[in-house]
């Protein structure tokens, strides 16, 4: 125990005596000895909510086992590796800044001129989507129990909750924005700019989040999200033809400064109203509200201590289930497999909105030709599909998660999970086939492949993004039972450590040999090894039932030969 | 009369947990028309013995057959044949409570699977809730939700494990009135249960299941 929590627990008033010995005046009536108090008649005092949070603040710290600093020691290492590692990258940074600097052809100048306008539109919808998801103002399950049915002020509580929610999201957008500026290879003066944009609007769009969580309202914050997204979409359309020469594209000179710093500005803007907005009504907030966007947190860094990102997924379901809660119950259709066919078609007419991002990712891979990054070209592109596919695999990630759920279906696990995976597969190919010309090369900054080679590869990445996806809703969450691998930061089962990969294992290893130049067919061997490995086909167990059961049927056999055969003599 | 056939047959089943040792030893067979009763303290092994029944664990010794095949929970003749209710139940977020329904009866072969649903709905008196949302249910209408799972499909054997779990008095009744009617159809039962009224109108034998002695049959 720390002396901060010695020193709380001393100063803490005992609590009353119970007094036994009946009352000191003989002559009153006796009063039986009292076990319990309602409260106290005097009003009580006011409480200062800054008070309240110091004290909570300071019980946290008497918890605490270790200091910051013996924090640092013991993770040294992972420090020094942090900043190895940031380093190389951003030296990685400034190599690229100067070249995409130094380009002249159109690809160049159109990434640098659209690129940070798509990034900007993206980050603003993601920063809304991510903080109407949470909140984005919320407190912990303990806080909203003990602390928000307290005659206190809400909104003192809460103003350092809003504060440092705006803050995260400001700091994050500007690192991420003029990181992407850098990158397309912007000069210092629009860098500077666009990181502010990013930065102002981003915490611009959180504060507005929270004005209308204060008024229990999504359906505004909803629109300007699908706005936001439109948006970024059209724009890195529009790089992409500007790129491949389909259309040209002249803004009045300056309008690279311009730009960011009007957007810059209206963020501001922007953000010191709804700021104002949101801290006028923060108290109005309900504690369900506020909770929930905190057993979400809480669910989620349970999920991201196992690096289990399939669970942070299945909450995040789970909680968009609930809100919707209704249905409007369609019958299903065909017998057998087929009804698990059938259900996983009917969910895409009834959750269409995963089609827009599939939609969108086909932008991608003509994208990355545009920009000549043709070699990694189906890598980058199977890594995007993989995170547009997933959620068209919620029936396989149900059925794979726990046994309860597959046990109830009379087939083998190889053909449920097969089943749940043919209509990804069908929108995979899908995919493919719309980016084939991607992939050909029809970009003046790409390689040029010839048709059959364009559409072969196309494929490659389809089917590895398509298992990539399979693979990462079916990883089997991490064992603590089995031996653990020593590392500075404690035992870690080796599973941990290859959750961070999965998924994008199957699309490295299955786009490999087509990156090194390799012909596709090897990927397609690849891609059947991997596909006959997720599918389940080599369950252990259903393996050992089938040898005994075989078996038992030659031991059955055997006996039956056994036997010896009676034959009738023919009469004479 | 013709004799019964075995539908479940446990052989000197053991399993532990590191050095704790849960179940010993456990010898079990229920015959059609059986209904078996696992009772005992909280942590006595009726959960343990059932995840073991139905191939959810493994056992560290012991052989556990389901109508002569060995168990092995993804072998789908055993799947088409046992139907179970324990913890692990999970449901699809996105379909409702009718939708669960048919998707099971359908995958099952029931012929004329919307009729089925609509007896087993009213049965579980989960009608106004058939367009619910799984996530939206109370835990109450989750337990009738998993039951109605087991009593939409064809099966020879129910595994349940403490079925009356959030269930109301009349949901209990109507429970066992309804496994008691399995149960003289020629259904096999095996259950854990703490309730005395399920114990009592279901079981044809009670096997006990203590920590410190070996399991015991007491005549139902």
């Amino acid at each position: 125990m720390s002396k901060k929590s010695r020193k709380l627990i001393r100063s803490t008033p005992a609590a009353p005596t119970v007094r036994a010995d009946g009352p000191s005046n003989p002559d009153s009536i006796p009063v039986p000895a009292q076990t319990f108090w309602f409260l106290p008649e005097a009003e009580p005092l006011a409480v200062n909510e800054r008070d309240l949070h110091d004290t909570m603040k300071q019980w946290r710290h008497g918890r605490a086992t270790r200091s910051i600093w013996d924090a640092i020691q013991n993770a040294y290492v992972a420090i020094f590796s942090v900043l190895m590692i940031g380093a190389m990258i951003t030296n990685l940074v400034l190599k690229a800044q100067s070249t995409m600097a130094g380009c002249s052809e159109l690809a160049c100048q159109s990434a640098r001129t659209l690129v940070p306008w798509a990034t900007w539109f993206a980050l603003l919808g993601l920063a809304l989507g991510i903080s109407r998801l949470f909140g984005p103002v919320l407190v912990s399950a303990a806080e909203g129990f003990w602390l928000m049915d307290a005659p206190i002020q809400r909104s003192r509580l809460l103003s350092g909750r809003l504060r440092m929610a705006v803050i995260s999201f400001g700091l994050g957008a500007a690192v991420l924005g003029g990181l992407t500026a850098t990158l397309s290879g912007s000069s210092g003066l629009e860098i500077g700019l666009w990181t502010l944009a990013d930065g102002l609007g981003a915490a611009a769009v959180t504060a507005f989040a929270a004005a209308e969580q204060t008024r229990e309202r999504s359906k505004l914050t909803r629109a300007l999200q699908t706005v936001l997204a439109t948006l970024a979409l059209a724009t890195l359309i529009l790089t992409v033809a500007v790129a491949s020469g389909w259309m040209t594209l002249s803004l009045p000179v300056g309008s690279s400064t311009v730009v960011p710093a009007a957007a810059a500005s209206i963020g501001l803007i922007l953000l010191i109203l709804e700021l104002l907005a949101a801290r006028r009504r923060l108290g109005l907030i309900r504690r369900a509200r506020l909770v929930s966007g905190g057993s979400l947190v809480a669910g989620m860094q349970g999920a991201m201590y196992a690096l289990d990102f399939g669970l942070i997924r299945d909450i995040v379901v789970e909680r968009a289930a609930v809100e919707r809660g209704f249905v409007k119950p369609t019958a299903g259709r065909g017998v057998g497999l087929q009804a698990l066919l059938w259900r996983d078609l009917q969910r895409l007419g009834r959750f269409p909105r995963p089609l827009v991002p599939l939609a969108a990712s086909v932008v991608a891979p003509y994208a990355l030709d545009a920009l000549g990054l043709t070699t990694i070209n189906p890598f980058v592109s199977g890594l995007i599909l993989v995170v547009v596919l997933v959620p068209f695999l919620s029936m396989l990630r149900v059925l794979s998660r726990t046994g309860g759920l597959a046990r109830m279906f009379p087939f083998r696990t190889s053909q449920v999970r097969t089943a749940a995976m043919v209509v990804p597969l069908f929108l995979a190919l899908v995919w493919q086939a719309a980016t084939i010309p991607a992939f050909i090369g029809i970009t003046s900054a790409g390689a040029e492949r010839s048709a059959l080679d364009g559409t072969a590869i196309a494929l490659v990445t389809g089917i590895a993004g398509w298992l990539g996806a399979v693979r990462w809703v079916t990883a089997k969450k991490v064992d603590f039972n089995t031996p653990m691998v020593a590392t500075e930061s404690g035992a870690v089962p080796p599973a941990l450590i290859f959750n961070l990969f999965r998924g994008i294992d199957m699309v490295a290893l299955i786009t490999a040999p087509v990156m090194l130049g390799g012909s596709p067919l090897y990927s397609f061997a690849l891609a059947g090894v991997a596909f006959v490995l997720l599918r389940g086909t080599f369950n252990s167990d259903e393996l050992k039932a089938q040898q005994e059961q075989l078996n038992r049927e030659k031991e059955a056999a055997k006996k039956a030969s056994g036997q010896k055969i009676q034959v009738q003599r023919p009469r004479r | 009369m013709a004799k019964r056939s075995t539908v479940l047959k446990v052989a000197g089943l053991s399993k532990s947990f590191g050095p704790v040792v849960i179940v010993e030893n456990f010898n079990l067979e229920v015959r059609e028309g059986e209904a078996i009763a696992l009772t005992g303290r909280n942590g006595a092994g009726k959960s343990t013995v059932l995840r073991c029944i139905i191939g959810a664990d493994q056992p560290n010794e012991g052989t556990v057959e389901v109508s002569g095949i060995r168990m092995s929970e993804t072998n789908p003749d055993i799947r088409r044949d046992v139907a179970t209710v324990i913890d692990d139940l999970d449901f699809f977020p996105d379909l409702s409570v009718v939708e669960h329904l048919d998707l099971l009866a359908r995958a099952h072969g029931i012929a004329d699977a919307e009729a089925a649903v609509d007896e087993v709905l009213h049965e579980v008196q989960l009608v106004p809730q058939s367009g619910q949302l799984p996530g939206t249910l109370s835990s109450g209408q989750r337990r009738r939700l998993a039951l109605a799972t087991a009593f939409i499909r064809p099966r020879k054997l129910l595994v349940l494990d403490e079925p009356e779990q959030r269930l109301d008095v009349e949901g209990v009744q109507w429970l066992a009135a309804r496994l008691a009617a399995e149960r003289n159809r020629g259904l096999a039962i095996v259950m854990a249960s703490h309730d005395p009224l399920l114990v009592q109108s279901v079981a044809t034998r009670i096997v006990r299941i203590g920590a410190d002695a070996p399991a015991t049959e007491v005549a139902g």
